[in-house]
C-alpha cells in the first residue's frame, strides 16, 4: 500500500531523515521507533507532504506521489494525524470533524455517526470547543478528525504524547479495533509497550536511518535490541 | 448630530479600508503595507475610467477589479518567498518586501499622475431624513459598506470556501490536514482584500476625494484599526473602524484635525495596554 524508497528530507537542506525504505501493506499496522530527534516526525511529515523530499521516491497504492501537494495526500486516501494534534481550537468538536470531511462531503453524517461510536466521549462533547478539551479529548478529536475523510492510511505521530497511561491504553484499544475494520495504520512512537502492542512489524530509526527492521516479536523478546536501538526503553 | 452621523459614515469608510489589511494578517501571517497604495491604485483606475467618458458603475467596477487583481499579482510574485517561511520571518520578509512595494507605487503614481483624482459628486448633495440634512456621500458610503460587510458575513458563515477562510486563520498546517488548498485560499483572499480596498477607494470619492498621494494615510490608518481591533478579528475590526472614526470625527469638530493622527494612536496604544490582543481577541 505504502512503498518508500531512499528517503531523504530535511530542513534548509540539512537531512534529518537520510536514505529510509520502509514498506506498509494493507491491513498491517506497523510502527517507526526509535529516540527523539531520530527523524520520525520528519519522515510523518515528508510523508504527508508538509516537507517536500529531498530526495527518494514514495508511492501510495503504486502511485508516485511526487509533485503531489499537500492537501491532495488527504483526497489520495492517506490522513496524518501530527503530533502536536492541529486542531481549530475556537470551532466546536462537530466543527472541527465537519472540516476533517472538507474532501469528502458526501456521507457526513454516516461518518460522523461512526466516529462518535468509535470515541463516545467526543459525543458527549460536541458542542464544546475543542481547544478547551483535556489531552486526551484533543487526541481523540484529532484521529476522529482524519477518519472523516474515510483514509485508507492512517498515518500517526506520536498519538500516545502527553496522555496518562490508562489513557493512553485505552487509545490503543480504539487503534486495534479500527485496524480491524481495514483501516491500514502507520504509527511513530515513543512509548515502545504501547506500540509492540498494536503492530506486528517495526522499523527502528536511528539517526535519520533505518536501524532495525522486523516482526515486533523480536524486539519484544530481546532486552538487548530495545536497549541497542531504543536506549533501553 | 451631524457630526455623530460624520464618525459613523468615516468609521463604516475605516471597516472597509481595514478588513482586507486583517484579512491577509490572519490568513497569510503577512502585514501588506501595499495595503493604501492597492486601495489608490483602485481610485485611480476609476478616475481613469470615468475621464475616458465611461458610466459610473463600470467605473467604479473596474476600480475595484484592479484592486483586487494588484493584490492578487502581489501575492502571486513577490509574497512567494515570504510565504516559503514561517511565523515571524515570514512576517519580516514580508513587510520589507510590500514596504518596497508601496514605496515604488507611491513613486508611480505621483509622478505618472499628479494631477489625478477621483471626486464623485452626487446629485442632490443632500436630502432630508428625519428632519436632519444629511449628505447623498453619506449615505452611499454607509450604505456601500454595509451592505458589502453583509456579503462578506454571508461568504464567511454560508460557503465550504469561507469556512475552509475561518480554519485556516486558526491553524494553517490543520487546514492542510483537512485537505484545503491553502495557497489558492490565500491568493482569493489577497484579491478579496485589494478589491474590498478599491471599493473604500470608490467611498472615498464619494466622501471628499482620493488622490495619488493617499496611499500611506490609507495604510497606516488600517494598521491603527488593525491593531485596535485585534488582528485576527473581523467583528473586531468593524467594532475598532466605528470607534475610530466617531474619536476623528469629533476631535476634528472640537480641536482640529492636527490632533486627530496623534489621538487615533493614543486609542491604539491605550488598547494594546489594556486589551494586548485587541478588542475582541479571536474570529469573527
Amino acid at each position: 500500500m505504502l512503498e518508500v524508497e531512499n528517503l531523504w528530507a530535511g530542513y534548509d537542506g540539512m537531512a534529518v531523515v537520510r536514505g529510509v525504505s520502509l514498506r506498509v501493506d494493507a491491513g498491517e499496522a506497523v510502527a517507526v521507533l526509535g529516540p527523539n530527534g531520530a527523524g520520525k516526525t520528519t519522515l510523518f511529515r515528508a510523508l504527508a507532504r508538509l516537507l517536500q523530499p529531498l530526495r527518494g521516491s514514495v508511492r501510495f497504492e503504486g502511485r508516485s506521489l511526487d509533485g503531489v501537494p499537500p492537501h491532495q495526500v488527504v483526497r489520495c486516501g492517506m490522513a496524518y494525524v501530527a503530533a502536536e494534534r492541529e486542531l481549530f481550537p475556537q470551532l466546536t468538536v462537530l466543527e472541527n470533524l465537519e472540516l476533517g470531511a472538507y474532501v469528502r462531503p458526501d456521507g457526513v453524517r454516516r461518518r460522523l455517526e461512526a466516529v462518535f461510536d468509535l470515541f463516545p466521549r467526543l459525543a458527549e462533547r460536541r458542542a464544546q470547543r475543542a481547544g478547551t478539551l483535556s489531552g486526551g479529548e484533543q487526541q481523540m478529536l484529532a484521529i476522529a478528525r482524519a477518519l472523516m475523510s474515510e483514509p485508507r492510511l492512517l498515518l500517526l505521530d506520536e498519538p500516545s504524547t502527553g496522555l496518562a497511561p490508562r489513557l493512553v491504553a485505552e487509545l490503543y484499544r480504539r487503534l486495534d479495533l479500527l485496524r480491524r475494520r481495514g483501516v491500514t495504520i502507520l504509527l511513530a512512537e515513543q512509548q515502545v509497550g504501547a506500540a509492540l502492542s498494536l503492530c506486528l512489524r517495526v522499523y527502528v530509526l536511528k539517526n535519520g536511518g533505518v536501524a532495525f527492521e522486523g516482526p515486533s516479536s523480536e524486539l519484544r523478546g530481546s532486552a538487548q535490541l530495545r536497549s541497542a536501538y531504543l536506549g533501553g526503553a | 448630530m451631524g457630526v455623530a452621523l460624520d464618525g459613523l459614515v468615516l468609521g463604516l469608510q475605516l471597516a472597509l479600508l481595514s478588513v482586507g489589511i486583517v484579512f491577509v494578517y490572519g490568513l497569510g501571517g503577512v502585514l501588506n503595507l501595499a495595503h493604501g497604495q492597492v486601495a489608490v491604485a483602485g481610485g485611480l483606475v476609476t478616475a481613469l475610467l470615468l475621464q475616458a467618458g465611461q458610466p459610473p458603475l463600470v467605473g467604479g467596477l473596474g476600480g475595484v477589479l484592479a484592486a483586487g487583481l494588484l493584490a492578487l499579482a502581489l501575492d502571486r510574485t513577490l509574497l512567494q518567498p515570504a510565504y516559503r517561511r514561517k511565523g515571524e520571518e515570514r512576517l519580516l520578509l514580508a513587510l520589507i518586501l510590500t514596504l518596497g512595494t508601496s514605496f515604488a507605487l507611491d513613486g508611480l503614481f505621483t509622478f505618472r499622475f499628479p494631477n489625478l483624482a477621483l471626486s464623485l459628486r452626487l446629485d442632490p448633495p443632500s436630502v432630508e431624513l428625519g428632519g436632519i440634512r444629511v449628505r447623498t456621500a453619506s449615505l452611499a458610503v454607509g450604505g456601500l459598506s454595509l451592505g458589502t460587510f453583509g456579503v462578506l458575513l454571508l461568504f464567511l458563515k454560508g460557503t465550504r470556501f469561507g469556512k475552509a477562510i475561518r480554519c485556516i486563520i486558526q491553524n494553517e498546517a490543520g487546514a492542510w490536514l483537512c485537505g484545503v488548498d491553502v495557497a489558492r485560499a490565500r491568493s482569493a483572499t489577497l484579491f478579496l482584500s485589494g478589491a474590498l480596498a478599491g471599493v473604500a477607494a470608490v467611498g472615498q470619492g464619494f466622501f471628499s476625494y482620493l488622490g495619488p498621494d493617499m496611499g500611506p494615510e490609507f495604510t497606516i490608518l488600517s494598521l491603527i484599526v488593525a491593531v485596535v481591533g485585534g488582528v485576527r478579528s473581523l467583528v473586531g475590526t468593524f467594532l475598532a473602524s466605528l470607534l475610530l472614526g466617531m474619536v476623528n470625527a469629533l476631535l476634528s469638530y472640537w480641536v482640529g484635525t492636527y490632533l486627530t493622527w496623534i489621538a487615533l494612536l493614543a486609542v491604539a496604544v491605550a488598547t494594546l495596554l489594556v486589551r494586548p490582543e485587541g478588542l475582541l481577541a479571536y474570529w469573527p
